[in-house]
């Protein structure tokens, strides 16, 4: 680790934190500009039944009448120091609560990341040996197949293959190791399609490349050749679309609970915007921002690790070129 | 040699050699790219520690000749006949009994060493691979054996070397690193694909002597592919000359080289420029008298031009206090290496960058120090041909329309008038009307580069700046497309700025030369000047350079035992 990467990485970490807050920022603003004040559309709705002391309770405890400037201000310093504020309909901090569905889904969105980036790899690499006749054109429908197939119907027939049919799992318990691998398999599918589909394009166009003939004619295994010279090279544009597919992930990860009956922070998205509970959903809404911006700044991190050639901004390169006895250097 | 030595005893060949028999044996060999016939009954024979030249334009089939023996060849192509090497027949051998060759016995050398390398490993990771190979799997032992492979073909700092990764070297010092790769094994066979083609000049020397210094020391057979009748005939023992996938002609080299039978081999002798010098002396003349011509003033002039770039935060003066003048009618030369200032000086003189010193006129007007729009008016007596007529033409547009923008850039004439240009700049650059419909897909590289000529005549300027014009083309092409630039030269009295490293070419077509390096002019002169009576060394290095055929003269002399190159009842197919 040289001191160029380490100052990249801080600029890279400093940038990300300003996303974060900016993001923070907007969906605070967004959700006051919004049509309906959350005080006569949630409280003052005959449905929900507060009393008009309850309701000044609540009004006093959130902050509604205090300034919006005012009240983005106490919740940016309070969200700085971890305090997310409470729920408008349990009264119970959003920390806790996103806390205690956190969990399920990360198990869900981290077993399916896994899962998609073995099939993609796995994927590919048939693209790459198998005989053009038989297998290939099997697996390069693959990624187009997978994309086009909503979500929630590879849920469902997965649910009546295994869950009905097979009886892998009980249905009315989600949280079975069976259950969250089905869930875990139906996001993963769709993302594995689309890192497939990059991994494939980037795999055939480095496989054309004069060093992989070079290798070739080095005698390598094609498996050799696949881990040791394809794999790499190719896998540089899929680190970005990895970045990107995280965003889908979490989205993904809402249906696919409803599908499965999971609790999660889907199922906790669903309930606050259903009863629009506010403060909850800033912080869903904030939690995502955070996720898909570390997602990238990982990305960021982990490129110049992977491609030697990337020059870090402002930094100067590594190694100086080496000494020069055949002559001039390349322009 | 004490490397070698080592070399030798720790990995002594086991494969038995009978000395008499072809080490590469290939007989009717056809290959098919699906329906196409792309190689066709072609044969030769390759003797062990002896050289063989595939000789050929683009499409004649020698690089897809040399993947077949390598069976490298892509998934959808077909080769049947016969290819035996070592005495097995190679090509119905299933990959799994080929594979222990690939490397061990079968060495492979590649054309472009700045792709031959996987750019996000360190060489020595691949280096390890090579060593494998020669059965060096202890780490330790392998390193000292790449170390010292490294030292052989003439790296300075094989450590350094071995823990760089490919784009930290010089495409010289790559080309060192894939030859010691491939010689690393000890392999009985080695196919050197254009190993050169990519390389400047000295270079492609010092290369071509480290292969041959190899060949020698290390007892391998070298099949060499090349375009360059010159450097095949210096390089090899025997010459197969290929075109459209069929022999043309086969035999020693001497034979060969010194009297070519078929017509083909005629005419790639007569295109080579370093064995025709002289060739254009007719339509050079009128240049000749120009120059002779006393009290005229020059056509451009640069004086004192200075310019440096920032890279990495370090100056770098790419063109140092540089100054030529170039008489009306006239070409003169910019010759030098890659990085040696030729081509920033011609951005400065066509108004593409400012110089920070010095002055540059085009005919009686100043580019230098000149605003964006006042170039436009000069750019309308400045033209420039650019070196790859493959790029620099867009894909979507027409003929017609491609020679027709600078007129309509520029305004200039009526609807009529200008269609009746575009057809007579088509026709001095010797295109048919029938091609003006046409994309540039539709047309091959040298119609390409008549039309980027064309496109540059059409504002009938003064002075045309070309850039390594011909250096993406074929020889044959390359012959006419400097025969189209000469005549219009005598007819037009256009004057030239010719950009190359081609000294041969220069020899040929340019009247002045200015020798360029490291952003200097080191030497300046007439051609007879230059050519016969250089006065800098580096000068007369970079003319040493230039393959001449000459060690193929030298093998007339002294006649070499038979050269085991059956031409296989190869007749001309005409």
């Amino acid at each position: 680790m040289n001191s160029a990467y380490l100052t990249y990485a801080g600029k890279r970490l400093a940038q990300a934190a300003v996303v974060i807050l900016l993001a923070y920022v907007f969906t605070f603003v967004v959700v006051s500009i919004l049509p309906g004040d959350p005080i006569t559309s949630v409280l003052r709705n005959p449905q929900n039944g507060f009393s008009e002391e309850e309701i000044a309770q609540i009004v006093a405890a959130q902050g509604l009448d205090r300034p919006v400037l005012e009240q983005l201000w106490s919740s940016l310093a309070n969200f700085l120091t971890g305090d997310l504020g409470l729920s408008m309909r349990s009264h119970r901090p959003v920390t806790t609560m996103i806390a205690e569905v956190l969990p399920s889904t990360l198990i869900l969105a981290t077993s399916a990341l896994v899962l998609a980036l073995l099939l993609a790899v796995v994927v590919a690499y048939g693209t790459q040996v198998l005989p053009k006749r038989y297998g290939q054109g099997l697996l390069r429908a693959f990624p187009a197949l997978f994309l086009s197939v909503p979500n929630f119907v590879i849920g469902l027939v997965l649910i009546h293959l295994f869950g009905f049919q097979l009886g892998l799992f009980r249905v009315i318990n989600p949280d079975s190791a069976w259950a969250t691998f089905f869930a875990a398999v139906t996001l993963a599918i769709p993302i594995s399609a689309q890192i497939a589909e990059v991994l494939i394009a980037s795999l055939d166009h480095e496989a054309g490349q004069d060093y992989i003939a070079v290798a070739r004619g080095r005698g390598l295994r094609p498996l050799r050749l696949f881990t040791r010279h394809l794999l790499k090279p190719s896998s540089l544009p899929v680190v970005t679309v990895i970045a990107l597919t995280v965003g889908e992930l979490l989205g993904g990860s809402l249906i696919t609970e409803t599908v499965f009956g999971r609790t999660g922070i889907g199922s906790l998205v669903q309930r606050s915007v259903s009863t629009q509970d506010l403060p909850v959903l800033q912080a869903v809404v904030s939690l995502a921002a955070v996720v898909f911006v570390l997602a990238n700044l990982v990305a960021d991190l982990v490129y110049p690790l992977l491609d030697p050639r990337v020059k870090l901004l402002g930094a100067r390169l590594p190694h100086a070129r080496a000494s020069n006895p055949a002559g001039a250097t390349a322009p | 040699m004490a490397p070698h030595d080592k070399l030798t005893t720790a990995f002594p060949r086991t494969l038995p050699a009978e000395r008499s028999a072809p080490l590469l044996e290939v007989e009717n060999l056809d290959v098919f790219y699906g329906a196409n016939r792309v190689v066709t009954d072609v044969g030769f024979a390759l003797g062990r520690g002896k050289s063989l030249a595939l000789i050929g334009e683009s499409g004649s089939g020698k690089s897809t000749i040399a993947r077949t023996v390598l069976r490298l060849l892509p998934g959808s192509a077909r080769a049947s006949g016969r290819v035996s090497f070592d005495g097995q027949e190679i090509l119905d051998l299933p990959e799994r009994r080929f594979r222990p060759l690939r490397g061990r016995a079968i060495g492979f050398v590649p054309q472009d060493p700045g792709n031959a390398l996987n750019p996000v490993r360190t060489i020595g990771a691949q280096a390890l691979e090579a060593a494998a190979l020669a059965d060096a799997r202890e780490p330790r032992t392998a390193r000292g054996l790449i170390l010292e492979t490294f030292a052989q073909v003439g790296l300075d700092n094989p450590q350094r070397v071995f823990d760089s990764y490919p784009h930290q070297l010089s495409g010289g010092m790559l080309q060192r690193v894939l030859i010691g790769l491939a010689v690393l094994p000890r392999p009985l066979l080695l196919v050197a694909d254009e190993p050169t083609s990519a390389l400047d000049v000295t270079i492609q020397k010092r290369i071509l002597d480290l292969l041959s210094r190899l060949q020698h020391d290390l007892d391998i057979s070298l099949l060499l592919i090349t375009h360059d009748l010159a450097i095949a005939a210096e390089r090899a023992d025997s010459i197969v000359v290929l075109k459209d996938g069929a022999v043309q002609e086969a035999g020693s080299t001497a034979a060969v080289f010194a009297s070519p039978t078929s017509l083909y081999a005629k005419k790639l002798h007569a295109d080579v420029p370093a064995l025709n010098p002289h060739r254009y002396a007719a339509l050079r003349d009128p240049g000749v008298r120009r120059l002779a011509e006393i009290g005229q003033a020059p056509k451009i002039t640069v004086s004192n031009v200075t310019k440096t770039f920032e890279v990495d935060g370090k100056e770098l003066t790419a063109v140092n206090d540089v100054s030529f003048s170039v008489a009306s009618g006239t070409t003169h030369a910019l010759v030098g290496e890659s990085g040696s200032g030729k081509t920033t000086t011609i951005r400065l003189l066509l108004g593409l960058e400012q110089p920070e010193r010095g002055t540059i006129t085009v005919a009686g007007e100043t580019i230098t120090g000149r605003t964006r729009r006042s170039m436009q008016a000069a750019w309308r007596h400045l033209q420039l041909v650019y070196q790859n007529p493959f790029t620099s033409l867009d894909p979507s547009w027409t003929v017609e329309r491609l020679v027709r923008e600078p007129l309509d850039r520029f305004g200039i004439g009526t609807k009529v008038e200008r269609a009746d240009w575009v057809r007579a700049a088509l026709v001095d650059v010797g295109l048919g009307a029938h091609l003006v419909g046409r994309r540039p897909q539709a047309l091959s590289g040298g119609q390409r580069q008549r039309v980027a000529i064309a496109r540059a005549l059409v504002l009938r300027p003064d002075v045309i700046v070309l850039d390594e014009p011909t250096s993406a083309l074929d020889v044959s092409v390359q012959a006419d497309i400097v025969a189209v630039l000469l005549e219009l030269q005598a007819k037009l009295g256009l004057t030239y700025v010719f950009v190359s490293h081609d000294l041969a070419l220069v020899r040929q077509l340019a009247h002045t030369v200015s020798v360029m390096r490291h952003g200097r002019i080191v030497e300046h002169g007439t051609v007879a000047e230059i050519f016969e009576n250089p006065r800098e060394p580096y000068t007369v290095a970079l003319l040493q350079s230039i393959p001449s055929g000459a060690a193929a003269q030298i093998r007339t002399r002294q006649p070499r035992p038979a050269v085991p190159v059956a031409a296989l009842g190869q007749e001309q197919i005409a």
